[in-house]
């Protein structure tokens, strides 16, 4: 039961999401806009390129779609309104979202096109730079929570959101978590005017419309892990635990497609480079000051 | 305990299986990722035997790890898709004879070493991941710290080694062409 109503939780998050992409960009809103335009790819033609990698090219869009719908499974909506409340799960979510590199390798080289074959191998430098600011934030949230359980995570916030005790962590996580779902400004790998799509750029039809399913389902995903980590879970007055976890989500959601509309696309190296000589001593620093603050705050 | 069984002989099925068609492939990053599917596959086997941080961090692990395979097996293989027909293999009696040989001893050393008693009863993956974190910064710390560090000094050596000696000459030589 759990289980169908995350999915539909997800599925009417992404669709609301979508709703509020169009408005940013066509300053129209049209909520039936994102079932048209998926009835419509639906009704295209589907293009298969010429000698690809067929096994990775039909692949890519589902497995995306998959790992992105594993993580959601580990992310709390109430206290008992969870798909598989694991014992690890703040390393599953990591574990399951780094099958999201492998989708973009495989989107990249299934279809025999240059330009999809730079945006996936760009996306393994982009893993190289945000990977130790998903893990390490974590790993200072898990030292708090003194647990990996999500659910014991978004306990150990009740009086104190992490965003509030960790805000360091809640920021390199926020800005990796953009990067993870490729998202403006780090949409590096389809790079819209620049790589003419990038991985994107040779699907269309049914299978472009499962590509950007997966990837407002994986933005989804992340804002809810957000969520879970930093902001305090289901924790919230007056309105059912749910309810705040799906505002919660969607307000995280929002913010990172905002964030993204008015910021530049950063450079790859740059990237690389303020990741790793900025990012990762602020992320130690992050778990130093977690550490003290467990030890001496009682 | 039958269920158990079940999906270890599975998910053993399934990394042999991707593990033969990473030699069958003549494409490299299908073999990388083939490679990638067979662990990934024992990581499910971890889980199916009950020790879940080994089976999510084996599965964690793997991606990123043959990804990055992968981009190097493009870099310096003359024929990456193996789209060309080139026979990249070489030595195939050798390897064969090795191969046998070297899964007949795995075979003979499963069936014939004592493996001691079964343990009744694992405990529940919330412990066992607590036991794994004592052992990791108790008794097993410095092994681990000097493995680490060991490797770091690698990573920052390869890395000198591959940058370029810039001598007078050739930085004059840049700013020209630049």
């Amino acid at each position: 039961m759990n289980f169908v109503i995350v999915l539909l939780a997800l599925l009417g998050s992404v669709w609301l999401l979508a709703v509020v992409e169009g408005w940013t960009t066509t300053g129209r809103l049209r909520p039936a806009a994102p079932l048209l335009s998926g009835l419509a790819h639906l009704g295209r033609e589907s293009i298969v390129p010429r000698t690809p990698d067929r096994v990775f090219f039909e692949t890519a869009p589902v497995l995306l779609l998959i790992v992105a719908v594993l993580g959601a499974a580990v992310l709390p909506l109430a206290p008992t309104l969870v798909i598989a409340d694991l014992a690890t799960g703040a390393l599953f979510i990591n574990a399951a979202l780094a099958y999201v590199l492998v989708a973009l390798i495989m989107a990249g080289w299934g279809p025999n096109g240059a330009y999809a074959m730079i945006g996936g191998w760009r996306f393994l430098g982009q893993l190289i730079a945000y990977a130790m600011l998903i893990v390490m934030p974590i790993t200072a949230v898990a030292m708090r929570a003194e647990s990996l359980v999500t659910t014991v995570i978004v306990v150990s916030q009740d009086g104190l959101w992490n965003i509030v005790y960790q805000p360091l962590g809640f920021v390199l996580f926020f800005i990796a978590a953009m990067a993870l779902a490729f998202r403006a400004p780090f949409d590096l790998p389809t790079a819209p005017g620049e790589l003419g799509g990038g991985v994107d750029a040779e699907y269309t039809g049914v299978r472009l419309a499962v590509l950007r399913l997966a990837r407002l389902t994986l933005v989804i995903t992340l804002a809810s892990a957000t969520t879970v980590f930093y902001l305090g879970g289901w924790h919230g007055p007056l309105l059912p635990p749910w309810a705040w976890s799906l505002i919660k989500t969607l307000a995280v959601a929002v913010s990172m497609l905002l964030a993204g509309r008015y910021l530049p696309r950063i450079r790859e190296a740059d990237l690389m480079r303020w990741c790793w000589t900025l990012g990762i001593p602020l992320a130690l620093l992050n778990i130093i000051v977690v550490g003290l603050l467990v030890l001496v705050v009682p | 305990m039958y269920a158990q069984a079940f999906f270890v002989a599975v998910f053993g099925l399934a990394a042999i299986g991707f593990g033969v068609v990473v030699f069958r492939t003549s494409s490299m990053v299908r073999s990388a990722l083939a490679l990638l599917f067979s662990q990934t596959a024992v990581g499910c086997m971890f889980l199916a035997m009950q020790t879940e941080f080994l089976g999510v961090l084996q599965i964690m692990m793997m991606a990123t790890e043959m990804s990055i395979m992968a981009i190097f097996m493009v870099m310096f293989m003359m024929d990456p898709g193996g789209m060309g027909g080139m026979d990249m293999t070489h030595q195939k009696r050798f390897s064969i004879g090795a191969g046998v040989v070297a899964a007949g001893v795995a075979i003979v050393v499963a069936f014939w070493a004592d493996w001691g008693p079964v343990t009744a009863e694992a405990p529940d993956a919330a412990m066992q991941t607590r036991a794994l974190g004592m052992e990791l910064l108790g008794r097993s710390m410095l092994i681990f710290e000097t493995a680490g560090i060991t490797i770091l000094t690698a990573m920052i050596a390869a890395t000198a080694v591959a940058i370029p000696v810039q001598t007078t000459a050739n930085s004059a030589d840049k700013e020209d062409t630049e």
